[in-house]
């Protein structure tokens, strides 16, 4: 058998495409990877400043303390809570300061309250009880 | 005692010759020739010349003399082609040999090898087209590769009976690899292309020199594991030789292994080409076959090397795709003759070495596909 007929039946055609795509494939990958080999050595060489860099990437992800600066209105009011708390224990649950400045008439207790938590002044403890920060209360009033 | 000389006569050559004899020692005395005095290729063309000498000496049968005999110390020799066991030591000490800096600097340059294996694949259709069996056809498609130790690891594999022909045929065309591609070269390429700069490759170091053969021979031999014989060798050799601290291995494999094994190849391969087995319809078909591969190949590396400056920022030479059939070092070195011609300060060697050495992967690969697909 000879010509087109006999290349069809050893299957010839598809023997050649497969072929020089594996070999192109092959080499094409190869090519690919040693591309980057220099680069991949280059990071691993500097691989401390990568540790650095992670580093600093979890850093920034950690919300820092919020600075809030209070308003007049605010201050006033948490001087008022101020005077609350002094009756209280050094550990509070807030739902009873929020109910004693209700009672007490110190104007929007929700809002200051929510205030002088978000500025750290009324501080998150243990057991689900708040502690007052005497020290930053004097320092941002 | 006159029937005694009657009888010693009719044992010599003298008596038992006959026109193949003469025609292939013409032949074998034509490739030491063209070793010695031409220097094309001589440590493979002289072995192989005398070995043609050897193996074409006529001698009665059954006296164990001939390769073909089993009991011969030729045919033990032989043993290495057969088994494919020549062809991976002489990839060994190739790759102890090999500085794959250039290609680690424009890995790019890769595709021209890989690009030039087209001509393996396009002859291994033509072959089957002449009526050739599709083992057959596979080995004379390797042809094209031009890479000799490829060629007759293949052949041993896949039709024994043609080792001697293709070996030959893969060997002279080697060698006359600055005869058949300059033409090619010339033809294919304007004089502006022949005149293009290659820009300096960058500094490649030495860690980077230590894992391409580690991260080369695992991603083709994952991909075609029959090309690993030869891939792992060449790989191993490399590596030998970029480890420095085997730099003994290296040595020894790049001279003492490399050396011996050329002899022998060389001679054994030259000695299978016995006249009544080499001078065959056959064997024609193959050389008129095998330089089509070449041509091919070297058509296809330098026709890829066009292609791709449609896309590069920083055109590339289009002659060093010319290298892309392996041949090494032999078709680098043409395609620095032929950039010289145009420009006598425009240095190609260095350049052409990356597709030359790629072509080498890539025609080992290219035999492990045609090898797994035929088994």
């Amino acid at each position: 058998m000879y010509g087109l007929q006999a290349i069809s039946a050893s299957n010839g055609w598809a023997i050649a495409v497969v072929g020089i795509t594996i070999v192109f494939t092959g080499l094409v990958l190869l090519s690919f990877f040693i591309n980057q080999l220099h680069k991949i050595l280059d990071i691993w060489d500097n691989r401390s400043d990568l540790t650095a860099w992670k580093e600093n990437l979890f850093r920034r992800k950690v919300p820092g303390p919020a600075i809030i600066s209070l308003t007049g209105e605010q201050k006033e009011s948490a001087r008022q809570f101020h005077m609350l708390v002094k009756k209280l224990d050094d550990a509070f649950p807030l739902p009873r300061l929020l109910k004693i400045a209700q009672v007490s008439g110190i104007s929007l207790p929700h809002s200051n309250l929510a205030a002088l938590i978000g500025t750290g002044i009324i501080k998150r403890g243990e057991l689900g009880m708040f502690t007052w920060d005497e020290e930053l209360y004097r320092k941002m009033l | 005692m006159e029937h005694l000389f009657i009888e010693f006569f009719q044992n010599t050559g003298f008596y038992l010759c006959d026109y193949r004899h003469v025609v292939m020692i013409i032949v074998g005395s034509i490739f030491i020739y063209l070793g010695i005095v031409k220097h094309y290729e001589p440590l493979l063309l002289v072995p192989i010349g005398f070995g043609m000498l050897v193996g074409n000496i006529p001698v009665f049968e059954g006296l164990g003399l001939g390769i073909y005999e089993d009991n011969s110390v030729l045919h033990y020799l032989y043993y290495g082609v057969t088994l494919g066991i020549y062809p991976p030591l002489i990839f060994l000490g190739i790759g102890a040999m090999t500085d794959f800096s250039t290609l680690l600097a424009r890995p790019v340059l890769m595709l021209l090898g890989a690009a030039a294996q087209a001509g393996v694949f396009i002859t291994f259709l033509g072959a089957l087209a002449l009526g050739f069996a599709p083992n057959e056809a596979a080995s004379i498609g390797i042809i094209g590769g031009a890479d000799g130790p490829t060629a007759i690891f293949l052949s041993a594999k896949l039709a024994p009976t043609l080792i001697g022909p293709i070996a030959v045929a893969a060997y002279s065309y080697m060698a006359l690899v600055p005869v058949i591609q300059p033409p090619i070269m010339n033809l294919l390429t304007t004089k502006k292309e022949r005149l293009i700069r290659m820009e300096e490759p960058r500094i490649v170091s030495k860690r980077e020199k230590i894992l391409f053969p580690i991260i080369a021979f695992l991603l083709c031999c994952f991909l075609a594991p029959a090309a690993l014989p030869l891939l792992g060798m060449l790989c191993f050799g490399n590596l030998l030789k970029e480890a420095v601290v085997t730099e003994r291995l290296a040595v020894a494999a790049r001279n003492a292994i490399i050396d011996s094994v050329t002899i022998l190849l060389g001679l054994t391969v030259g000695a299978s080409t016995q006249g009544n087995v080499f001078l065959t319809p056959q064997s024609v078909g193959i050389f008129a076959l095998g330089a089509f591969s070449f041509c091919v190949a070297t058509a296809c590396g330098l026709l890829f090397a066009k292609l791709m400056n449609l896309f590069l920022k920083t055109k590339i030479n289009p002659l060093i795709g010319a290298a892309g059939v392996s041949a090494v070092p032999d078709s680098a070195r043409v395609v620095q003759m032929v950039g010289q011609k145009e420009d006598p300060t425009n240095f190609l060697l260095m350049h052409a070495m990356a597709p030359n050495i790629s072509g080498v992967i890539g025609s080992a690969l290219a035999a492990g596909v045609l090898w797994s697909f035929m088994s």
